[in-house]
C-alpha cells in the first residue's frame, strides 16, 4: 500500500544530528581502525602501507585460531544453557500478584552489577581456600581449583555467565509470556493439551520474537566477553580461557602491535556481524518468507473457488 | 453430550461482602441450545467460569448427567469453549488446529489417525472451510478464524457441553447472522448441548431454545424466546429485551382507576407493562373500546427510523399522566400534538417482580453504577 | 463553519472530495470499517493520519494550527481519560489548560458532571468507573474544552447495546441546544436517524452522498449509498427480470434506463395470496432459510423462488456477486450460491420454519431504481 504523503526534502535536515552523532561515535573510530589495519606502525612518524598482510597473518596465527575456537565453544555453551533456563524461570514466575514484582526485581539484580564486580565476586566465591563455592566443593570431595585446572576454570566461567545473564533471557521471556491472553491457556486446557503441548503450541509462537532478540543479545555479548574472565582467570590457566578480546587486548595494549591488533579488530567485528546476520536471516526466512509465498498461492486458489 | 443441572449454585469472591452469583438452580437439557442474557456485571461471566471449571462454586453443585463435577477441572469435564476473540494455535495449520483436541486426547479416547482425519473432513465440510484447511490462522479473516474456533470446539464427538462466550463480538455486524446460522445448524445436526453467553438480545433470542435472563447475580426468568419477549416474568426482563424496552405504568393501588379493572388488569397488579408496538395512537376525541387502557398524552419527540408505504415510521415519545411512554408505528404527528395512547395488550406486575427502579427508569447512570464491578 | 476541501481519506485515492459540515448541528458520518471515518476525525483534529486535505473553520485555515490550538475536541472509541486524575480533575483539565479562573472551572465541572450523570462520582478515579461512566467522563472532558467542533469517533461501540441505546439518546438531548458543530462517526444506519441532523456517507474513502438522513434514505443516489443506509443490506434484482412489464416501462419512462432494482428489507411484507394487490405491489415466493429476531423485529432470510407475481425468481441477479461483503467467505448454505438470497425485515417476533415458502410483496413506489453501474 503506497502511503500518500506530501514530499518535503527539508525533512532530511532532521536526520542530520543523528548522522553526526553516529559518525563521531561509530563511523570515524571504525575507519581509524581500518586505517591502522593496513599499515605497519613503528612510531608515530614512521608508518608503511602493508596492504592485507596483517589480515593474512592474523588468520594464520594459531593463537588466534585457538582463541576463536574457545570463543565459539563458550558462546554456544552459555546460549545452550541460558536460553532454556531463562524460559524455564520465566514460566515458573507467577503471572500476576505482589510476588511477581518482587521476584522480577530480584531477578534483575545480577544485571545491575558492574561486570568487573561480577568477576571479583566469582573470583572470591569460587576460591578453593576461602570462597564459599570452592571450599564447599572441596568439602564434598571434589578437588576443585579453577586457577590450576582448565576444566574447572571453564565451568566457573560458564556458571558465572549463566548467573549473570540468565535473568535477561528470563525477563525477556516473561514479557513474551505475559502477552499470551489467558483464553489461550484455557482453550488449550479444555482441548486436553499436555504441559509440553501448551508450551510448544501456545507459548512458543508468542515467544519467537523475544527469543530472537534474546539470542542475538546474548550471542553478541558473550562473543565479546572480556572483563569477567580478565578479573576471574586472567585468561589462564595457561591460555585455557583466553578468548578473542583477551588476546586482542594483550596484542594491542600489552605488546602495542597496533597494525595486527587493528586487523584482528576488523575481523572480529565482521565475524560478529556475520553471525548475527546469518542467525537473523535463517530465523526470519523460516517463518515469514515461506508463509507469505504459501499465502499467495492459497489466496489465488480460494479466489478461483469463490 | 450431557444433561446439566445447576443445583443451588452460588459464588462469592473470597473476602467479598456480596455474592457475585446468588444461589440458582436450573436444568439444561441434553442437546439444548441455551442462552444466558444480561448486561455486563449481571453475573453471566461468573456463571460461565463456574461451568468451565475456572472458578469453584462456594455453594451448591454442578451435575453433568447426574455426576457432581463441581470439583473437576475443565478438561476433566470434557467441555469445549469458544471465546470472544478467535483462539487458534497460531503455528498450526487449520487442519491441525481442528485435529488438536482429538490428538491431545488420543491416549484417553483411542482416536486413530483415520478417525481424526475423517472427523476433520466432516466438521470442515459442515462449516464449509475445506478450502482453508492447509492455511495458517494469520492468513484468515476474523470471520473465518472464528468459524475455525467453533469447528475446533465441535471436534470431539463426546463433548459434554460447548460454552460460547459472546462469540460474535469480533465479527463484522453484517456477517454475524451467517456465523450464527452455521452455529445453530451444527448445534441441531450434532445434537450438542450449547450454552451461549451474550448481552445482545438478538443473539440470544435467535440462537436459543430457552433463554435465561440475568441481572444482579440472579436468573430472573428462564423461558422460550417468545415467552421471554411477550410475557416477561420480571420488569427487568421487559426493560432489557426490546429496543426500546417495555413501557411501565404504576397503578395507584389505594385508589385504582376503574379503567384498569375494566380492561382486565389483575386486581393484585401494582404496575403494568406494555411493548411500544402494543400501543396505538388515536385522536383524543375518539372513544376507544372499553376493554383498552388509555391515557391522554402529548407528543414530545419523534424518532424516525424509516418509511413504510412512503410515510415515516419510528418511535413516538409522549408525556402523559402515566409518565413517559414510547409507541412504535407510523409517525403522523408533530411535537406538541395532543393525542390518546390506547393499549389493549399488557403484562401485569406485582412489586416482587420489580427490580430496583433504576433499571426501568432508564437512568443509565444508575444502571452503570450497579454494573461497575466487572 | 467547518469546511473540508480536496480531502483524500485513504492512501491510494486520487480524487478528493469537499464537504461543508452543518454549523451548530450534528453530522453523522456513516461508513463501514476502513471507510476512512477515523482518518477524517484525525485529519480534522490535526493528529497524525494518512489523510490529507484542506480544512477551514469560519474561513480560517486550520491546516497550519497544531492540534492544541484548534478549537476541536475529540472522543475516541476507547475510553481515554487521565488515569491518575479524579473525575473532577479530568473534567477540569481542558479549562485549566486554557487558563480559566478557578470559580468558573468549579461551577462548570459541577454543571457538566451533573449533565452526564457523574455528579456523585467527582472524587473517583477513572479505573473505579464502569465502561459507560468512563465514556461519559471522556465526553464531559471534551465538552469542557468548549471547542467549536466536537468529534465523536464511534464513541459507543465498546459499550453493551442497552447502554449504547440510552447514551445515544442522552447525547442527542445534551447537544440539542448547543451551537457546537458535532461530527459523529458510526457503522450503524440507525444512528443516522437517531442522532443526525445531517448525514455524510463514506465508502472506501469516498463521499457517496450527503444530506438530511430521511432524504438520503428515500432518495439514494447510488446502489452503494442505498446499501450503506440499510440494515441488513439492500436486496437487489436485475431490472430486466421484472415480469410486470408495464411497471418496468413506466419507471423507465420516468427515471431513465434502470439496470438494477433495490428493495429495502423493511419495505418487504408477508401477504396472503388472496390479499395480494397486483395493482400496487409486486411479489414473489420466498423460501425461508434463516431467521434472526430481536423480539421487536425479525429478519427473515430466504431464497427467491420462481413466481409470476411481477418478479421472476430464477433470473434474478446474483446478489452475492454484486455485494462485496460476500467476497470474503462463502454463504452458509451451498444451495443459495446460484440463487439470490433476500432478507425481509418485519416487525414483531415471527416464527417461520426453515424451508417454508411465503408470499412476499413490496409496494411499487418503495422500489428503488439504479442506473447502470
Amino acid at each position: 500500500m503506497a502511503i500518500n504523503k506530501p514530499y518535503n526534502n527539508r525533512a532530511w535536515l532532521g536526520v542530520l544530528p543523528v548522522l553526526l552523532i553516529v559518525s563521531f561515535s561509530a563511523v570515524i573510530p571504525l575507519m581509524t581502525v581500518v586505517n591502522y589495519s593496513v599499515q605497519d606502525i613503528l612510531d608515530f612518524n614512521s608508518r608503511f602501507y602493508v596492504g592485507l598482510d596483517w589480515y593474512r597473518e592474523t588468520l594464520q596465527d594459531p593463537r588466534f585460531i585457538d582463541a576463536f575456537g574457545r570463543q565459539v565453544l563458550f558462546s554456544l555453551s552459555v546460549l545452550a544453557i541460558e536460553i532454556p533456563l531463562g524460559i524455564l524461570v520465566a514460566r515458573g514466575l507467577p503471572k500476576s500478584g505482589a510476588w511477581t514484582s518482587v521476584l522480577l526485581i530480584l531477578l534483575a539484580v545480577p544485571l545491575l552489577i558492574p561486570w568487573n564486580v561480577v568477576g571479583t565476586i566469582w573470583q572470591i566465591y569460587a576460591r578453593s581456600d576461602i570462597g564459599l563455592l570452592g571450599v564447599g566443593l572441596n568439602e564434598l570431595g571434589l578437588a576443585f581449583n579453577y586457577t590450576s585446572n582448565p576444566t574447572h576454570a571453564w565451568l566457573t566461567l560458564i556458571a558465572m555467565d549463566v548467573w549473570h545473564w540468565t535473568s535477561l533471557v528470563a525477563l525477556l521471556s516473561f514479557a513474551g509470556l505475559t502477552s499470551v491472553p489467558p483464553a489461550y491457556y484455557q482453550a488449550a486446557e479444555l482441548d486436553g493439551a499436555s504441559k509440553w503441548q501448551v508450551f510448544r503450541y501456545v507459548e512458543m509462537p508468542r515467544l519467537g520474537g523475544v527469543l530472537v532478540i534474546a539470542v542475538l543479545l546474548r550471542l553478541m555479548d558473550s562473543f565479546m566477553i572480556y572483563t569477567e574472565p580478565f578479573v576471574l582467570t586472567g585468561g589462564g590457566p595457561g591460555n585455557a580461557t583466553t578468548f578473542l578480546s583477551q588476546y586482542l587486548a594483550t596484542m594491542a595494549v600489552g605488546q602495542f602491535d597496533l597494525g595486527p591488533a587493528a586487523a584482528f579488530s576488523v575481523i572480529y567485528f565482521l565475524f560478529i556481524l556475520l553471525f548475527c546476520w546469518i542467525f537473523y536471516n535463517s530465523v526470519m526466512s523460516d517463518e515469514t518468507v515461506e508463509d507469505v509465498v504459501e499465502d499467495r498461492a492459497d489466496d489465488n486458489e480460494t479466489r478461483h473457488h469463490d | 453430550m450431557a444433561n446439566i443441572v445447576l443445583d443451588q449454585l452460588g459464588f462469592a469472591y473470597p473476602g467479598a461482602s456480596e455474592q457475585t452469583l446468588l444461589p440458582l438452580s436450573v436444568e439444561i437439557k441434553d442437546g439444548e441450545a441455551f442462552a444466558l442474557l444480561g448486561a455486563s456485571g449481571a453475573g453471566k461471566t461468573t456463571l460461565l467460569n463456574l461451568l468451565s471449571g475456572l472458578l469453584v462454586p462456594t455453594t451448591g453443585r454442578i451435575l453433568f448427567d447426574g455426576v457432581d463435577v463441581s470439583a473437576q477441572s475443565g478438561s476433566e469435564r470434557n467441555l469445549a469453549q469458544v471465546f470472544q476473540f478467535p483462539v487458534l494455535y497460531e503455528s498450526l495449520t487449520i487442519a491441525d488446529n481442528l485435529a488438536f483436541p482429538l490428538r491431545a486426547r488420543k491416549a484417553v479416547n483411542g482416536f486413530s489417525a483415520a478417525d481424526i482425519a475423517s472427523r476433520v473432513t466432516k466438521i470442515a465440510g459442515e462449516l464449509e472451510i475445506e478450502n482453508l484447511l492447509k492455511r495458517k490462522p494469520k492468513t484468515l479473516s476474523l470471520f473465518q478464524k472464528q468459524l475455525v474456533a467453533i469447528g475446533r470446539a465441535l471436534m470431539r464427538p463426546d463433548v459434554s457441553v460447548v460454552l460460547l462466550d459472546e462469540p460474535l463480538t469480533a465479527v463484522e455486524p453484517r456477517t454475524k447472522w451467517q456465523l450464527r446460522q452455521s452455529l445453530k445448524r451444527l448445534q441441531e445436526e450434532l445434537g450438542v448441548t450449547m450454552i451461549y453467553v451474550t448481552h445482545d438480545q438478538t443473539e440470544a433470542l435467535t440462537f436459543a431454545d430457552r433463554v435465561a435472563v440475568m441481572a444482579d447475580g440472579k436468573i430472573l426468568q428462564t423461558a422460550s424466546p417468545q415467552e421471554v419477549y411477550e410475557h416477561p416474568a420480571h420488569e427487568f426482563v421487559g426493560f432489557f429485551i426490546g429496543s426500546p424496552g417495555m413501557n411501565f405504568v404504576a397503578i395507584d393501588t389505594a385508589a385504582p382507576d376503574p379503567m384498569y379493572a375494566a380492561s382486565g388488569v389483575d386486581k393484585s397488579a401494582q404496575r403494568i407493562g406494555f411493548r411500544p408496538e402494543w400501543a396505538r395512537l388515536e385522536s383524543p376525541s375518539m372513544n376507544g373500546p372499553s376493554s383498552a387502557v388509555h391515557w391522554p398524552a402529548r407528543v414530545t419527540h419523534c424518532q424516525i427510523l424509516g418509511t413504510q408505504d412512503g410515510l415515516p415510521v419510528g418511535i413516538t415519545t409522549l408525556a402523559s399522566e402515566a409518565g413517559e411512554l414510547k409507541v412504535r408505528g407510523a409517525i403522523n404527528m408533530g411535537v406538541g400534538d395532543d393525542i390518546k395512547v390506547t393499549v389493549d395488550r399488557f403484562v401485569s406486575f406485582s412489586d416482587e417482580q420489580y427490580i430496583a427502579t433504576h433499571y426501568a427508569q432508564s437512568s443509565t447512570g444508575q444502571l452503570a453504577n450497579s454494573v461497575g464491578d466487572e | 463553519m467547518l469546511r473540508i476541501q480536496n480531502v483524500l481519506l485513504n492512501p491510494g485515492l486520487n480524487c478528493g472530495f469537499d464537504h461543508d459540515f452543518l454549523p451548530g448541528g450534528m453530522t453523522v458520518v456513516l461508513g463501514r470499517n476502513q471507510a476512512g471515518k477515523t482518518n477524517l476525525c484525525r485529519l480534522i483534529a490535526g493528529l497524525s493520519t494518512q489523510a490529507v486535505g484542506e480544512l477551514s473553520l469560519n474561513d480560517e485555515t486550520l491546516n497550519k494550527l497544531s492540534p492544541q490550538k484548534r478549537s476541536v475536541a475529540v472522543v475516541f472509541q476507547a475510553f481515554v481519560n487521565y488515569p491518575n486524575w479524579s473525575v473532577q480533575q479530568n473534567i477540569a483539565s481542558p479549562m485549566v489548560a486554557a487558563g480559566r479562573d478557578k470559580a468558573y472551572i468549579q461551577s462548570r465541572v459541577v454543571e457538566l458532571a451533573e449533565k452526564l450523570g457523574l455528579g456523585e462520582l467527582l472524587q473517583r478515579m477513572p479505573n473505579e468507573l464502569s465502561g459507560g461512566q468512563q465514556q461519559r467522563l471522556a465526553i464531559a472532558r471534551a465538552l469542557a474544552k468548549e471547542a467549536q467542533v466536537l468529534l465523536l469517533d464511534e464513541p459507543l461501540v465498546n459499550l453493551d447495546y442497552k447502554l449504547r441505546e440510552a447514551l445515544a439518546l442522552e447525547l442527542r438531548s445534551l447537544l440539542d441546544d448547543s451551537d457546537t458543530t458535532v461530527i459523529y462517526t458510526t457503522t450503524d444506519p440507525k444512528d443516522a436517524f437517531t442522532l443526525g441532523d445531517d448525514l455524510l456517507l463514506l465508502e472506501g474513502g469516498n463521499k457517496l452522498q450527503a444530506g438530511v438522513p430521511l432524504c438520503v434514505y428515500q432518495k439514494p443516489n447510488t446502489f452503494a449509498a442505498a446499501n450503506l443506509m440499510s440494515d441488513p443490506g439492500i436486496n437487489t434484482f436485475a431490472w430486466s427480470t421484472l415480469t410486470d412489464q408495464t411497471f418496468a416501462q413506466q419507471s423507465q419512462a420516468a427515471g431513465g434506463v434502470s439496470a438494477l432494482g433495490g428493495v429495502r428489507p423493511e419495505h418487504l411484507f408477508f401477504v396472503d395470496k388472496s390479499e395480494f394487490n397486483a395493482e400496487e405491489c409486486i411479489g414473489f415466493d420466498l423460501q425461508v432459510s434463516a431467521l434472526e429476531t430481536s423480539g421487536d423485529e425479525t429478519f427473515v432470510h430466504g431464497v427467491v423462488q420462481a413466481s409470476n407475481r411481477g418478479l421472476s425468481g430464477h433470473q434474478l441477479s446474483d446478489r452475492q456477486l454484486s455485494d462485496p461483503k460476500y467476497s470474503d467467505h462463502k454463504l452458509p448454505d451451498p444451495g443459495t450460491v446460484n440463487q439470490p438470497s433476500w432478507v425481509v425485515r418485519s416487525p414483531g417476533m415471527l416464527n417461520f420454519s426453515q424451508g417454508q415458502v411465503l408470499l412476499v410483496a413490496v409496494q411499487k413506489r418503495d422500489i428503488l431504481a439504479f442506473g447502470g453501474q
